[in-house]
């Protein structure tokens, strides 16, 4: 036996094997969750990642963009804002989908649930790298736009739209680790994330403002992730100060908190369902 | 205290066919299985394909709940004590995938030490003396996808081992990999075993249970035929003897295998087996002591082009094949 299962020693009142249970939980959080990503985020090739993240999510902005122009309604800062922030969702749900339904198909999901790692740890550690990677795409998406565009967005608007895009790119992947569970028991990341993809595009305000929407399509879009990020963003650049949009951001990061812990619980059942029925082809 | 202990496990599944009119099938993939193993002993779980050996390990490497029965390892239930039983086991497996391909070796087991909780100071050392052990050391930096299949099942061992388990599980680890390959598994888990290592084997392969293995135990449709040293079960055959008949088959009437219920009523057969060859096949025929039984097995195939016909002493191979196919 190592020391990591010892109980004698207390500091701080805690017990030594739960200090080393903690301490192990942090690591899978953190180095494990990066590690994971490099390993399973198979879009991490340049080839991928450029075309994939850095310049389709300018086409979609330009697309709209014109589309609004031509229409001659909305201003080139409300779809530039909204389709950039939308594209958050690119990384953070088919990221989240493949890093963990990824394991499926490199078939090292059995060697990894045999392991006794804490499993909040395990799924959480793999979603942090998958938001910063959504907050970079959305920031870059947004900054690129704004200059092939010349948009002006005040310098002092970006603190403010770094930390919604931020709280976005969370409540996405809260939303990506719901799905992935899915993905991980129907045997398909990308055809459910397309399809959520879709409906994020429709429903959260992203190129049709929510009061101009049938109310039904406003009410579902407001219990989506990305909506109350994206009028937030809009509102700051529209000269609104943090504190002002403080409970639109509260909004989105409950949102993202309540998909997470339902990903979670999906994951944690979907885990027992295969110890029952062997449903996972853990091999 | 035995290390592992099974008792009575069974595993049942059920199927559904059909989309509107749903058909449910029970299948009984292990019935009835147990057996010890004792420290430091190496166990070999032997069985043809869907004889239930990966479905008996799943369920003492806790992905697989027993329909019934228990298990336990180290005095933890494989059920009840699921976390503290992944603590103290190791699992490998056969076939090429289950490592993260565009990742490095290294990188691979660190992300693997992380998960068994190996602390961060030991690591290093740790991953270190594991790939001088099957022979990595200075590939580590290179990425999973570029290796070979040996390669791999080595980095598979190496994988299993970071948290010193108290039991490795061994799942036909030795499948696909070309004979040099294969001989340097065989020696690397040999190594493990003259370590006092406590490993439960599987493989179809009776040479690599017979030069690895303390003992062995038979499964056959879901149930353990037999369990003994090599010598034990070697020892069910060697009184008699194996005829081997070369057949060139046609089809209908001149199908060998139609004819291999013929030869097995024969007076003085044990038991007949059909290996296919790339052009023929051969006949195996367990022969009783004192029997002979060749003229009566060719008459039984007469009008089925016969090659070489061979006489000779039997192996542990033949115990095994006795075993799962009578």
């Amino acid at each position: 036996m190592t020391g990591r299962h010892e109980v004698g020693a207390r500091q701080g009142g805690i017990p030594a094997a739960r200090r080393g249970g903690i301490r192990a939980a942090w690591r899978v959080l953190t180095v494990g969750g990066v590690i994971s990503f490099r390993g399973l985020f198979n879009w991490l090739n340049p080839y991928i990642y450029v075309p994939t993240m850095l310049v389709s999510p300018i086409f979609q902005i330009l697309l709209f963009v014109y589309i609004g122009r031509s229409a001659g309604v909305g201003s080139d800062s409300f779809y530039l804002i909204g389709n950039a922030v939308q594209y958050a969702s690119i990384p953070c749900l088919f990221a989240m989908a493949n890093t963990i339904a990824g394991e499926r198909w490199m078939q090292t999901l059995g060697i990894v649930l045999s392991t006794p790692a804490n499993r909040v740890a395990l799924f959480i550690g793999r979603s942090l790298p998958v938001i910063a990677n959504g907050w970079f795409v959305a920031t870059f998406s947004l900054f690129a736009g704004a200059r092939v565009l010349g948009v002006d967005l005040p310098v002092s608007a970006w603190p403010g739209i770094a930390l919604t895009i931020a709280i976005a790119s969370a409540s996405c992947t809260g939303l990506g680790l719901l799905q992935a569970a899915l993905a991980l028991r129907v045997r398909s990341t990308a055809v459910l994330s397309n399809v959520v993809f879709g409906v994020l595009l429709v429903f959260t305000g992203t190129n049709v403002a929510l009061d101009t929407v049938p109310e039904w399509m406003a009410s579902a879009g407001r219990l989506m992730p990305l909506t109350h990020a994206i009028e937030a963003c809009r509102e700051i650049v529209a000269g609104a100060s943090l504190s002002a949009v403080a409970p639109l951001l509260l909004r989105e990061a409950g949102l993202g908190a309540v998909f997470a812990v339902l990903g979670l619980a999906a994951l944690r059942w979907v885990e027992a369902q295969s110890r029952r029925h062997a449903t996972l082809e853990l091999q | 205290m035995s290390i592992l202990e099974a008792h009575d496990l069974r595993r049942t599944f059920t199927t559904t066919t059909g989309v509107l009119r749903r058909n449910r099938k029970e299948v009984e993939a292990v019935r009835g299985v147990s057996f010890a193993i004792e420290p430091g002993e190496l166990f070999g779980l032997l069985g043809p394909n869907g004889a239930g050996k990966t479905t008996t390990i799943k369920m003492l490497i806790t992905l697989l709940l027993p329909t019934s029965g228990s298990a336990t390892i180290l005095g933890l239930d494989v059920v009840r004590d699921a976390r503290e039983v992944r603590r103290q086991i190791g699992y490998v497996f056969g076939g090429d995938r289950g490592l993260y391909e565009r990742l490095s070796a290294l990188d691979n087991l660190r992300y693997f030490a992380e998960l068994y909780a190996v602390p961060a100071r030991d690591q290093r050392a740790r991953i270190g003396e594991l790939l001088e052990l099957v022979g990595l050391t200075g590939r580590e930096k290179e990425r999973v996808e570029g290796f070979s299949r040996g390669m791999r099942q080595r980095l598979h061992i190496a994988r299993g081992l970071l948290h010193d388990p108290a039991l490795l599980f061994l799942d036909e680890p030795s499948i696909g990999i070309d004979p040099v390959g294969a001989r340097e598994l065989r020696q690397t888990i040999a190594g493990l075993r003259d370590q006092g290592k406590t490993i439960l084997l599987t493989t179809h392969y009776m040479f690599e249970a017979d030069e690895l293995c303390d003992r062995i135990a038979v499964i056959r449709t879901g149930e353990l035929v037999a369990q003994g040293t090599p010598a034990q079960l070697k020892a069910r055959v060697t009184a008699g003897s194996v005829v081997e008949v070369e057949t060139f088959s046609g089809v209908g009437e001149t199908d060998v295998r139609g004819r291999v219920g013929v030869v097995g009523a024969l007076a003085g057969v044990r038991s007949v087996v059909v290996d296919d060859g790339a052009v023929g096949e051969t006949l195996v025929v367990q022969v009783e002591p004192g029997a002979d039984v060749t003229a009566a097995v060719l008459g039984a195939l007469r009008g089925i082009r016969v090659g070489r016909v061979v006489t000779r002493e039997p192996t542990l191979e033949d115990a095994y094949v006795q075993l799962v196919s009578s």
